[in-house]
């Protein structure tokens, strides 16, 4: 069985069906990049997988655990739905920093708020000491992914005063910060200028290693031949070609993906 | 000029009336219109239209009226056994619940105009709805409705002279009473009182303003 595993996910809204039975899987350490047009469903199947939406039907798991099952019908409940939710972390298109916080507050937030709440679920009243110690670490892990990214200069600033390529980078340091099993980019350079993507792109090359688990939803096709290990393409809610970039970007089967692939060539991509 | 001092102290003691009835609505009326705000905007569809009647039918009549109403219904009703122990409770109860209505729209568009990827970026981190909302939205909503509540909040001082109808011992009822007794120019001195204390919240809002002003977005 695979690290990550999904199977015949169906999501509709409505009568718009945006996902028709996607399975794919994943091991521990690959990368993945979906490409496809607009429409065809990456997003929707990143959210998904990311518990920002319910699929109708398909099962996810993880590392063997079923985290979705879209034939259960019991309720998950919110505290359950959170708990599988960190076994991945998600970085926007639009970054989706919390304004109000430094690049430092962005990145201890979650994790601080997570302490607290260990804390207080095991009942025990932290000597003074530990609980220094808890938001020592946070602070040292908060440092350590900021220097990853290139960002320990900016450490106090806002995210207002930062490019959108360095708010970028923040927000994936931010999602490293709970150190998850799965980290997905939702097309993380669509809302740059082009001269922004690379510094981005550049961070998550640098990300790959042999325990980090990596989905990209990408336009950006020479980046996803370079660093995935495995490419799906995706047209209209199925996956119409999947395999690795040699196979898909280089030599690829079906017509619509050498149609779609044509667009990129065309610019010397 | 001992007359102006006379008439000074009788409008202070008038404008402290003023003064709590515009405290008492404030502190009670900013929770409750939260309160009724997230019952306005909830999917729970009951909860929702009583809500939003309840809103249109505050925004939809005269604040003078509802004075009435709070003061005088309830004793009608309950054939004299029960009235609002004195004039002014009546007049705070009619205010918070008036300007609960106003509030709970304000914070509506203020909670709805934040986007919803700060939601989403919380959940994936794990939040709760209660951490997101405390943590992530509140002060974005907060330096949103700054400038529509300051405006809200200088209107009820104003308003709170209405007060005078159910007779209410407040400024304009004792400036009020010295032109019955031939001296008119108490009533226009009345005005100082308010333009010094709108004055002081205008400044003290363009304070808030700017110590909220360290972010943008």
């Amino acid at each position: 069985m695979a690290f990550l595993e999904v199977n015949n996910i169906k999501k509709s809204f409505g009568r718009t069906e945006v996902l028709k039975n996607i399975s794919f899987s994943l091991e521990k350490g690959e990368v993945l990049a979906i490409i496809g047009s607009s429409g065809s469903g990456k997003t929707t199947l990143l959210r998904c997988i990311n518990f920002l939406e319910a699929p109708q039907k398909g099962i996810i798991s993880v590392g063997g655990e079923v985290l979705f099952d879209g034939d259960d019908p019991s309720k998950k409940k919110e505290k359950e739905i959170r708990k599988n939710r960190l076994h991945f972390g998600m970085v926007f298109q639009q970054f989706n920093l919390f304004p109000q916080y430094t690049v430092f507050e962005n990145l201890i937030l979650a994790p601080q708020l997570m302490a607290k709440e260990q804390i207080k679920a095991n009942g025990e009243y932290m000597e003074a000491k530990t609980y220094k110690e808890a938001q020592e670490k946070i602070r040292a892990e908060a440092d350590r992914l900021l220097k990853k990214v290139g960002l320990t200069e900016k450490k106090d600033s806002y995210p207002c005063d930062l490019s959108g390529g360095q708010q970028q980078r923040v927000a994936i340091a931010r999602a490293l910060a709970l150190n998850p099993d799965v980290l997905c980019f939702d097309e993380p350079t669509s809302a740059l200028d082009p001269e922004l993507t690379g510094e981005v792109l550049n961070v998550i090359k640098g990300l790959k290693s042999t325990d980090s688990t990596m989905i990209v939803v990408t336009h950006e096709i020479g980046f996803a031949r370079d660093v995935a290990d495995k490419i799906i393409f995706m047209d209209n809610g199925v996956i119409e070609e999947e395999g690795t970039p040699q196979e898909v970007i280089e030599n690829p089967k079906s017509r619509r993906t050498r149609e779609f692939l044509s667009r990129f060539n065309q610019f010397g991509d | 000029m001992e007359q102006f001092w006379n008439v000074t102290l009788q409008l202070l003691e008038g404008f402290t009336q003023n003064c709590a009835l515009f405290g008492v609505t404030l502190l009670a009326a900013l929770p409750l219109g939260l309160i009724i705000s997230f019952g306005s905007m909830s999917r729970f569809i009951p909860l929702k239209a009583v809500c939003r009647t309840f809103v249109w039918i505050i925004r939809g009549t005269p604040l003078l009226l509802q004075l009435f109403v709070v003061y005088y219904i309830p004793p009608m009703m309950t054939n004299g056994s029960f009235r609002f122990g004195d004039r002014m409770s009546a007049a705070m109860i009619a205010f918070i619940i008036n300007y609960a209505a106003y509030f709970s729209e304000i914070y509506r568009g203020g909670i709805e105009s934040i986007p919803k990827g700060q939601y989403e970026a919380g959940y994936v981190l794990g939040m709760t709805k209660s951490q997101i909302f405390f943590k992530v939205v509140l002060l974005q909503v907060i330096k949103r409705i700054i400038p529509p509540m300051s405006n809200e909040i200088i209107t009820l001082v104003k308003d709170t002279s209405l007060a005078r109808i159910i007779l209410v011992e407040e400024i304009l009822k004792f400036a009020d009473d010295f032109r019955v007794q031939g001296l008119i120019w108490p009533v226009f001195y009345t005005g100082v009182f308010f333009l010094l204390f709108c004055g002081a919240l205008t400044l003290l809002f363009r304070f808030i303003e700017r110590k909220l002003d360290y972010y943008k977005g």
